[in-house]
């Protein structure tokens, strides 16, 4: 690891208003997978969208295997083999994996489409390269998250071209059994001497897969770890927020009260009999691995699905909810999964944006509930750090991760006496993190009933007081958190252990 | 299981709809199955199958939303003012007809490019753009013809008409070599990959490397060279140039293309989907007819048919997502 | 249903009585199918005269095969080679451009005599069509009439060229008008819109009105049909025109009743029989399979209307109900 591939030197990139890059300098040598962390805001996309083409550096250089390109554009970069998988994933729902493969740069002869040879070249592609077996006739819109991750990948490598690949975030949609599939692909790419740049949030990651790391704050440098321990995460969190964050869960008891919300023998498409009940000043947790039927009980209790039997209740009084309206109406809070796609009108301000679901409690028009909003708005974003301080702020400029935070705060805003928080912390920095469970334990502690469902369980242990574990439609252990371990918890939801096992 | 059952038989629905209604009106008409009939509704869906082919090439290009995607309601207009610059050439001027067909070429040319310009240019919603740009055509159609037939008896016109190449009708030969030759452009080259590319997902065709605007503003050229195309066998089939044509072409069309997509694997508009679709279209007019059915009610029974299947797909795509 | 049984007997009665030298018991259809084509159905005249072709062909024992072109000519056109390809008798075709031509040529050529609906052709067997002429000649004695004789009269007429039909009704009209030197026609003509022919002669109108005040224009006449004259009235009473009559031709349901309004402005019309003209055009199938000779022409005869009381009068007379 000595001959640097990649070497990007002094780069300063402004926008109106916003340092966003100060001086950085990120350096990849050939063959390693290089970790590029910080906060949301700290300049992570847009030191990648430079190495892209995509925005132009106000100053600084970019190497690539010794040579200074002189003109950074989308061509240049990828005639120099640099490749990247952006976060959204950018596939044709009724094009087949052979056809996303190819697309841009299909095969043909004469006599039109090389269909067959295209279809070889990819499955063995899939199953040397990226260690796993994919039809080249399937549909996109048949496969998994994950798979469509590969596809996204196979795309951008399919040339053998490739020196270095960059991975913005690209396991933010995917749940943990998912996520061993990409790194599975990740590993095989390295062996095959491929460099790469790792964008993320979850450190466990980075610290599981990185040789090397860069910290970015503020736009600035913040560090870089030549050695990555299993225990470096601390280090680079100190790192990236600029001090150091002991406590990541306030570790508080709850004396639950009375139940308020009961849920009994509920049964939809794809889970049954699930029963359970929520006390005031309680905070529970729901496990489970993708289908396990996790996100379809969430989606059935706020009537976005139907359910085929069985009764909730809050307060003792039976509830029906045909739609996520009359959840609302009943009490019920809800922060939901697909927040980013369904919650936010991108060209309205942070101070819109956050007040939207409030609109009955600060309604529009007079001056005075302007100041209202404005005010509950200010509040919100010092809460969840969201930068650049400006409720102003068109939300189309923030970055990726304080877009979620202004959902987040949106729906955080709104006084009920249930909430429902379908991944809360998707997408959020370590720090705003730290912020939202602060907020959710505060909720618990004035005597509202939380009920969370993650596929982080480091989280779910350190946030809740009970935890259901789901598993092929079924509630199979409900555990106290109090000295449970993380690895207890993935054993539960995968099934490699039972309840009994583990209390 | 019982899902992917259920799923399944919606998705042969649609063939399975018409396969019955053909075998019902096969046994009740004598005349409907047989090689004659066959002919007749291959040569009747000819104009229909041009400018769904025109259709088709936008749509690919530009995406099936009705609204927002890509949509060219001038096609028919195209066919119709061609066809009246070349009968006014023709009949009116004494020109040949090269002279003719390559000034109603250039009038092709402009509709196509001014769509484009208006979609890529000014952004406008292909769906408006073409709406007005039909109204202006077949407004200006009118001055060319003075809202009056103009009759053709050109040998080349009349030998599309009545001819036959290896004994089977000329006008279905012709439509079939280009027919494939749009296959193939479209769904068998790589320029046609990257066409479907751009309708598919704009953003990944891009992110490709796809230059997705040029692949709008050929489509628009593409369907105005259908128009061009259609308005010869528009000649052929009225034996000149009648009033009145537009509407029914237009209305065709669109049926046609979109059935096309209910019919496909997968529920997309294709060019295949767009063909078959105004063949069934055209048997659907030749059965009716053939076992009798009230000219009041046809309509109406046509319609039905039509909502059930597209309905029909539209639930087998909703179920899948 | 009743009703239009017994119109239909009327009616079929009324063409033997027309063409009394044939007695109506040997007349039959016995085991033929009938094509039956018309251009479209939307026209009060075009269904009329699919209806009677259709009733008649039904009432003396024959299958009828209907096809609608929905308004489009190619469409009517290509319809023909359906009724080839089933095999038809006979075909009865109702209006429709030179687009059909080339299929008569084809049905005839097949054997199969195609009887045509005011539409002249070398490959048909016989044509059913209103007595253009006299409609032409009468309708200009009554406006000459009806303005004393000499004035200024403007003119809807954009088929004549087009159209034989219309050539006669329009050629005649004005053939009668040159024995009235005080009558004048006011150039250019008007040429009305086939689509949405009222509003489009309302508006038209409105603009010859601004153009020809109070006392300079006489009458507005419609060169070959009346759609446009319901949109001539409209726009007379929104200009509050008392000066200005009206005339046209065809006498629809729909124009009598404007007639017989009181003080209505549409002073005279020829009516047409469309019912009878399709059925006269079923009765000749039938005879040309009894055998007969048919003349290349039949002319089905016409009803002059004239004022408010003529109206009511043809309304009935025509089976159409009462007007009071
Ligand atoms: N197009 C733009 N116009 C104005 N400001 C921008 C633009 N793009 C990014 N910024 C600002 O630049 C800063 C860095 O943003 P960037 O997207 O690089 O953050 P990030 O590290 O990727 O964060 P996250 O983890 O939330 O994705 C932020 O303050 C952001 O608001
Ligand atoms: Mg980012």
């Amino acid at each position: 690891m000595t001959d640097a591939l990649l070497k990007m030197c002094d780069i300063t990139k402004s926008f109106p208003g916003v340092l966003a890059l100060d001086n950085v300098a990120l350096e990849v040598a050939s063959g390693e997978i290089h970790g590029l962390v910080g906060e949301n805001g700290a300049g992570k996309s847009t030191i990648i969208k430079v190495l892209a083409g995509v925005y132009k550096a106000d100053a600084g250089t970019v190497e690539i295997d010794g040579h200074v390109l002189p003109d950074v554009t989308p061509r240049s970069v990828h005639d120099a083999g640099v490749r990247f998988i952006h976060q959204e994933l950018h596939l044709v729902q009724h094009f087949t994996v052979t056809e996303s493969v190819f697309m841009g740069q299909e095969e043909q002869t004469l006599l039109g489409l090389s269909t067959r040879a295209m279809r070889q070249k990819a499955e063995a592609f899939f199953e040397t390269a990226l260690g796993t077996e994919m039809s080249g006739n399937t549909l996109i819109r048949d496969l998994g998250i994950a798979e469509r991750k590969l596809v996204q990948i196979a795309r951008a490598l399919i040339d053998n071209q490739a020196k270095l690949v960059v991975f913005d975030e690209p396991t933010a949609p995917l749940t943990s059994g998912e996520t061993d599939k990409l790194f599975t692909a990740i590993r095989k790419l390295k062996e095959q001497g491929i460099a790469m740049i790792y964008v993320s949030h979850y450190l466990a990651e980075i610290t599981g897969i990185c040789d090397r790391v860069t910290v970015l704050r503020n736009g600035q440098n913040a560090g870089r770890f030549d050695e990555v321990f299993d225990d470096s995460a601390p280090a680079m969190i100190s790192a990236m927020v600029g001090r150091e964050i002991d406590e990541l869960f306030p570790k508080t008891e709850h004396t639950p009260a009375a139940p308020r919300f009961e849920v009994t023998d509920l049964s939809a498409e794809k889970f049954e009999d699930v029963s359970f009940t929520i006390h005031r000043n309680e905070i529970v947790g729901v496990a489970g691995l993708v289908g396990s039927g996790r996100e379809d009980l969430i989606d059935t209790i706020y009537g976005l699905a139907k359910p085929r039997s069985g009764t909730m209740k809050i307060d003792g009084v039976a509830q029906k909810f045909r739609a996520p309206a009359d959840a609302v109406g009943a009490g019920i809070a809800l922060v939901p999964r697909d927040r980013r796609h369904d919650g936010l009108v991108l060209d309205m301000s942070v101070s819109d944006n956050i007040n939207l679901a409030a609109l009955d409690t600060v309604s529009r028009g007079t001056l005075e509930n302007r100041r209202a909003a404005n005010a509950v708005a200010t509040d919100m974003s010092e809460t969840l750090d969201i930068r650049p301080r400006n409720i102003a702020a068109t939300l189309r400029l923030l970055s990726g991760g304080n877009q979620q935070k202004v959902v987040l705060g949106r729906w955080l805003n709104k006084g009920a006496d249930i909430f429902i928080l379908d991944e809360p912390t998707v997408g959020v920095d370590v720090g705003a993190k730290v912020e939202i469970y602060q907020h959710i334990e505060n909720l618990a502690q004035d005597g509202v009933s939380v009920l969370v469902s993650s596929s982080d369980p480091g989280e779910l242990i350190g946030l809740c007081d009970r935890i259901l574990v789901m598993l092929r439609g079924k509630i199979v252990a409900e555990v106290s958190t109090t000295d449970l371990g993380v690895d207890e918890l993935v054993a539960l939801t995968t099934g490699g252990a039972t309840q009994e096992a583990v209390s | 299981m019982n899902q992917t059952l259920s799923t399944k038989l919606l998705a042969v629905f649609p063939i399975a709809v018409f396969a019955c209604l053909f075998a019902y009106l096969s046994i009740e008409s004598s005349t409907f199955l047989s090689l004659g009939t066959f002919e007749l509704i291959l040569k009747q869906a000819v104009p229909t199958v041009i400018v769904s082919l025109g259709l088709a090439a936008v749509v690919i290009a530009g995406g099936d939303d009705v609204v927002a995607g890509g949509i060219d309601l001038s096609i028919p207009a195209t066919a119709i003012i061609c066809a009246a610059i070349i009968a006014d050439q023709l009949t009116n001027q004494g020109n040949t007809l090269v002279f003719a067909m390559t000034l109603a070429f250039g009038a092709a040319a402009i509709i196509g490019a001014i769509n484009a310009f208006l979609v890529v240019g000014l952004r406008m919603t292909p769906l408006l753009a073409t709406l007005s740009m039909s109204v202006a055509v077949v407004g200006l159609t009118k001055v060319i013809t003075s809202s009056r037939r103009i009759g053709v008896t050109d040998e080349s016109i009349v030998f599309i008409r009545d001819g036959k190449i290896m004994g089977v009708a000329a006008s279905v030969i012709l439509t079939a070599v280009l027919v494939v030759i749009f296959y193939h452009a479209l769904h068998r080259t790589r320029w046609g990959m990257n066409m479907q590319a751009t309708g598919g997902s704009r953003d990944a065709a891009e992110i490709s490397g796809i230059l997705t605007r040029r692949f709008v503003v050929q489509s628009f050229l593409i369907a105005a060279f259908a128009g061009w195309i259609a308005s010869v066998f528009v000649l052929a089939r009225g034996s000149g140039s009648s009033p009145g044509t537009e509407e029914n072409m237009l209305l065709e069309m669109v049926l046609a293309t979109f059935l096309g997509a209910a019919f496909s694997p997968r529920r997309v508009v294709t060019l295949w989907g767009a063909v078959l679709g105004a063949v069934v279209v055209s048997a659907l007019s030749v059965g009716f007819i053939s076992i009798g059915v009230n000219v009041f009610w046809t309509g109406c029974i046509k319609g039905a048919l039509i909502l059930l299947v597209v309905a029909s797909a539209a639930v087998a795509t909703k179920g899948r997502s | 249903m009743k009703l239009k049984m017994k119109l239909v007997a009327a009616l079929a009665g009324s063409v033997c009585f027309a063409t009394a030298s044939f007695a109506d018991g040997h007349l039959s259809l016995d085991g033929k199918k009938v094509g039956v084509a018309v251009v479209g159905t939307q026209h009060f005249w075009d269904r009329e005269a699919f209806n009677g072709a259709v009733s008649t062909v039904e009432s003396l024992g024959g299958t009828v095969v209907p096809v609608d072109g929905g308004r489009d000519n190619q469409v009517h056109a290509d319809n023909h080679d359906i009724l080839l390809a089933q095999g038809v008798d006979a075909v009865i075709s109702i209006l429709g451009d030179g687009a059909v031509e080339p299929k008569f040529e084809a049905l005839s050529g097949a054997g199969i005599p195609v009887f045509t609906v005011d539409h002249q052709s070398p490959f048909g067997t016989n044509n059913t069509t209103s007595d253009n002429y006299y409609m032409g000649t009468t309708i200009g004695r009554y406006m000459a009439d009806a303005i004393g004789g000499e004035g200024k009269v403007a003119v809807f007429n954009a088929f004549e060229g087009a159209l034989r039909i219309c050539g006669i009704r329009a050629g005649l009209w004005k053939y009668v008008l040159q024995d009235y030197p005080g009558i004048e026609i006011i150039q250019p003509e008007l040429a009305e819109e086939f689509a949405n022919a009222p509003e489009d002669a309302r508006i038209k109108t409105l603009d010859l009105l601004s153009q020809y005040p109070e006392g300079t224009l006489d009458a507005i006449h419609v060169g070959c049909w009346d759609q446009p004259a319901i949109g001539i009235v409209q726009a007379l009473e929104e200009a509050g025109r008392t000066d200005v009559l009206v005339t046209a031709l065809d006498g629809g349901p729909d124009t009598l009743e404007i007639m017989a309004e009181e003080g209505s402005p549409f002073v005279a019309n020829v009516a047409q029989q469309p019912n009878l003209i399709g059925s006269t055009a079923a009765m000749n199938v039938a005879r040309h399979f009894a055998g007969e000779t048919l003349l290349p022409q039949t002319f089905v005869e016409v009803l002059p209307v004239l004022g408010q009381e003529g109206a009511k009068a043809a309304y009935e007379e025509l089976g159409y109900g009462t007007l009071d």
